[in-house]
């Protein structure tokens, strides 16, 4: 054996918990993410052999398939997956059920309950269930209702629904959706879903603030000047117009994602590592945020939208002449803004939040800029006063962390130059993490809700935005659409918001 | 949490009339009826050296079949008594036959099979039936049943109940009813037999429990090392699920030893061991072969010999892939404070020697024992890590019911892979 790709004393280790007997109920098992990112989440699970045997898929949709049918189209769209280990998949497959099921249909849902019995008994699931609602929206609240209704969601302890986003299209929608939602079942029933939380860079965040000493004191408004938070896409709107349309940036990206990476970088220590300790810091933090000025938001947020672009050999359309897309359309495919938090911990320190689509890197990152020294006793090698620290929370790709400071620049004068100290996932480990959704619907079916938005949390990050979603309703002119060019880093005046503090947005 | 009783006394049946009786308790006109669709579980619980301890006076009763503190130190403490040396494990079958050598009569209730550690029933099971044999080995067979609702600590009281069946008698009764058992097994559900004692006891009743398909959860740390790895061998490769415990207690020493690896740049050092020892806590050796076999797998080496070392330790020497070999020796080490689980993993040293790279010395310690042999002398010249393995320390009861929450129907891959390189490293 030569040089190892992989470290095979590795191999087997990661089934530290495992996932109780139980059925997964897929609703909206003939979309997309089911055989884009849940079956295979699952196969992933099953090969770890982090599920149980008695284990059983229960996909609803309203098309008339059987089981069989279900099995063959899973098949079909995992087939690379399947040929690593196509006896693994045999197994597995023999646990994937299918039931044509309307919720809105009073007979389907009692005919579902009667399946779930049979699949009890013929699977041994001991009654567990966690139902998946993979459907539209605006299916959230009546689907928890059918289920409910049905029973289905009685026992707290053995039944379970993921939602996934949007939970809601701003303040008032997300409480009235809470509000059904939790009347159907207990909050520690319910799991909304924010795949960024899935990430393990993202729950990094958590252990390299509260596992080490040497951080905590110093993130502060003591020594932090300011906090940059960016999620930049390469790709364009793609075959999702119809669904972006509706929502934006601000709502794809911004409401859940970014605010969720912003709650952990700047939320209090729990006592204890637990659910509830964690989301009640992430709640308290999100209500403690604000934007930079609610009063006129156009001073603190600037949205933008990708023109065409690109090279002559590779030219890239722009929003506008995306398919699916109104030719006039003033949707943002760009965002950003600042925000403060209210608190001891961080009053007066700026948090800079972008995100956009047809930007010339895909990365996302979390960027701590410490103060200057107050007093600069050597000169930069570069010229000017040495640079700020830096603390970069690379969240992908190249996952890692990256710690810039300043050292002496060799010679023999008394110059000073950054250095950057770098962690990186792929040096210290060598294996790729779990997708996203191996470890959300993982802790899902192990009813583990720490990495799951709690209704408090939801309400609090769209009460934060709501002044811009108003404004955006009612007085789009204020918050004016600039064009950008695709590949570019967002339109200049983007930049504009950084200058008037006297920053740059940081170029990766 | 403290273990819960059954909420009703039991009723002491005739063997005979239990099965008519639990099918009357679940049948469909009684409408609180409400049976746990889950899976059952029979255990076998000798609790020899508990027994014994209460006979000698020397651990209150009742009986309870539990690992609770109060049994390991009763046990602890009576070990300088029955002239074992302190690194004795306080679970040793030696300790029990000591134990059984000293007169006494003291009695209490025999509550085995009633008391149900939280930890197991959380999972609810349909049906626990416990074989209890007794010290007086002419006791005649004791049938007793009970209805049994777990009640959640919080939340809405849901009722979903099993039963519990317990068999108490001497050896010879137990033998006589062992058909009695398989038809209070419901065939619609898994079962588990949890054979909580010495796999070389009682070898009838054991052949006739674990029977495939039912999952046997095993603990290769107790009886003799021989007979423990042939029963892996044997059912793993028949496709039967078994789980070791002792394998699962591997777990922290499987991942420190991966951890250090995981850093790309020290993987190349993985095809490059030229030596591997391991220390184990006495004289039972099967984790330490687990270990050093789990690693011979991975690395794709194969055995070439093996032997006794002076100081009832194992030799080896293994094949690498590139034809290079690799020393191995595995010794028992006394202890000052043993652990609950003889055998237990004390120390491990692996010596690599890449290309064009200083030999690299790994050292995992345990926690609570030294790795004062491990790190003796001619190492200046290698680079070395050393990280201390943290021990968990569990009940019997906790690591059972981690198997419980998520079971399989198969061995775990990587035990089926390395329980026949274990059983050929023990010189037999």
């Amino acid at each position: 054996m030569t040089a190892t790709l992989t470290n095979p004393l590795r191999v087997g280790l990661r089934q530290e918990r495992v996932i109780s007997p139980q059925c997964l109920v897929i609703f909206g098992a003939s979309g997309d993410l089911t055989h884009r990112k849940l079956i295979p989440a699952l196969f992933d699970l099953f090969r770890q052999r982090r599920l149980p045997s008695e284990f059983a898929v229960l996909g609803c949709a309203r098309r008339p398939w059987s089981d069989e049918e279900f099995r063959q189209k899973m098949e079909v769209a995992l087939a690379a997956k399947i040929a690593d280990d196509p006896e693994a998949w045999s197994t597995f497959s023999s646990g994937l059920f299918y039931e044509p099921v309307d919720l809105q249909k009073q007979d389907d849902v009692v005919r579902l309950g009667k399946r779930l019995e049979q699949i009890d008994r013929q699977r041994a699931t001991r009654s567990n269930r966690t139902f998946y609602l993979s459907v539209s929206p605006a299916f959230y609240g009546s689907g928890c209702r059918a289920l409910a209704g049905a029973g289905l969601l009685a026992d707290p302890k053995r039944s379970r629904v993921v939602i996934e986003k949007p939970f809601g299209r701003d303040y008032a929608s997300a409480q009235e959706l809470n509000r059904v939602v939790k009347s159907c079942g207990q909050e520690n029933q319910i799991f909304r879903i924010d795949h960024y939380l899935g990430k393990e860079t993202v729950q990094n965040i958590l252990v390299m603030r509260f596992a080490n000493t040497i951080f905590e004191p110093i993130w502060n408004r003591n020594y932090i000047d300011n906090v940059q938070i960016t999620a930049a896409e390469t790709v364009g709107v793609e075959e999702r117009a119809g669904y972006y349309e509706t929502s934006g940036a601000l709502r794809d990206m911004v409401q859940n994602h970014l605010t969720q990476m912003l709650a952990l970088t700047a939320m209090e220590t729990p006592g204890r590592y637990d659910p509830e300790a964690i989301r009640n810091e992430k709640a308290k933090v999100l209500q403690a945020a604000r934007l930079a000025d609610e009063a006129e938001p156009w001073n603190c947020c600037v949205r933008g939208q990708y023109g065409p672009g690109g090279t002559t050999s590779d030219p890239l359309a722009g929003y506008r002449q995306e398919p699916g897309v109104d030719p006039n359309s003033t949707t943002e495919t760009y965002v950003a803004m600042k925000v403060f938090i209210d608190n001891w911990r961080w009053q007066g320190v700026p948090f800079y939040v972008r995100t956009g689509k047809r930007m010339p890197k895909r990365l996302s990152e979390v960027v701590l800029t410490f103060k200057e020294a107050p007093v600069h006793l050597f000169d930069s090698s570069g010229g000017g006063n040495p640079g700020a620290n830096q603390l970069i929370l690379r969240i992908q790709p190249n996952e890692g962390a990256d710690f810039r400071f300043e050292v002496k620049a060799p010679g023999s004068g008394m110059r000073s130059r950054p250095v950057d100290m770098d962690f990186s996932y792929d040096e210290s480990f060598g294996e790729p993490s779990d997708e996203g959704y191996v470890r959300l619907l993982a802790d899902a079916m192990l009813s583990d809700p720490t990495l799951f938005t709690r209704s408090d949390e939801v309400e609090a990050a769209w009460r934060l935005y709501t002044p811009l979603i108003e404004l955006i309703e009612q007085q789009p002119w204020q918050l004016p659409v600039y064009p950008y060019e695709a590949r570019t880093w967002g339109p200049a005046a983007a930049d504009g918001l950084m200058a008037r503090d006297g920053l740059l947005w940081r170029r990766p | 949490m403290a273990p819960q009783l059954t909420l009703q006394a039991p009723l002491e049946l005739p063997p005979q009339d239990v099965s008519d009786y639990l099918g009357r308790l679940w049948s469909g006109d009684q409408d609180q009826a409400n049976g746990a669709s889950t899976f059952s579980l029979v255990v076998w619980q000798p609790s020899w050296i508990e027994q014994h301890l209460v006979r000698l006076g020397r651990l209150d009763g009742p009986i309870t079949g539990l690992e609770r503190p109060e049994l390991l130190q009763a046990a602890r403490q009576a070990t300088p008594a029955c002239g074992l040396p302190p690194s004795t494990s306080p679970l040793a079958p030696e300790l029990a036959w000591q134990l059984g050598q000293l007169p006494g009569e003291a009695s209490a209730d025999d509550l085995r099979g009633q008391h149900v550690d939280p930890a197991i029933s959380r999972h609810q099971p349909r049906r626990l039936i416990t074989l209890a044999p007794t010290l007086e080995g002419q006791k005649h067979l004791e049938t007793l049943v009970a209805a049994y609702c777990p009640l959640p600590e919080e939340g809405p009281v849901t009722a979903v109940c099993g039963d519990v069946v317990v068999m108490r008698g001497g050896m010879g009764a137990l033998e006589q009813g062992l058909a009695m058992v398989n038809p209070l097994i419901p065939a619609e559900l898994p079962c588990w037999v949890w054979w909580n004692g010495a796999l070389d006891e009682a070898p009838q009743l054991f052949e006739g429990l674990s029977q495939a398909p039912r999952r046997l959860i095993v603990d290769t740390a107790m009886g003799s090392p021989a007979r423990a790895l042939d029963v892996l061998c044997q059912r793993a490769a028949s496709g039967q699920a078994i789980s070791d415990l002792n394998w699962y207690r591997l777990l922290s020493w499987r991942e420190n030893l991966a951890m250090v690896f995981d850093q790309p740049g020290r993987r190349d050092a993985l095809a490059h061991v030229v030596q591997l020892d391991i220390d184990v806590q006495g004289h039972q050796p099967v984790q330490g072969l687990l270990m050093a076999a789990w690693i011979a797998d991975r690395l794709g080496w194969t055995l070439e010999e093996t032997g006794r070392a002076e100081g009832d330790g194992i030799t080896a020497r293994f094949r690498r892939g590139d034809g290079e070999m690799v020393q191995f020796r595995q010794m028992p080490v006394p202890v000052g404070e043993p652990s609950t689980h003889p055998g237990s993993l004390v120390g491990l040293r692996m010596v690599c020697k890449p290309e064009h790279r200083p030999p690299l010395c790994v050292i995992l310690c345990g926690e609570t024992g030294g790795c004062m042999r491990l790190e003796a002398g001619g190492m200046a010249q290698l680079e070395l890590v050393e990280e201390v393995v943290v021990s968990t320390i569990e009940s019997v009861q906790r690591e059972v019911s981690r198997t419980l929450r998520g079971g399989h129907d198969s061995t775990n891959p990587l035990l089926a892979a390395c329980v026949p390189l274990a059983s050929r490293l023990l010189p037999r």
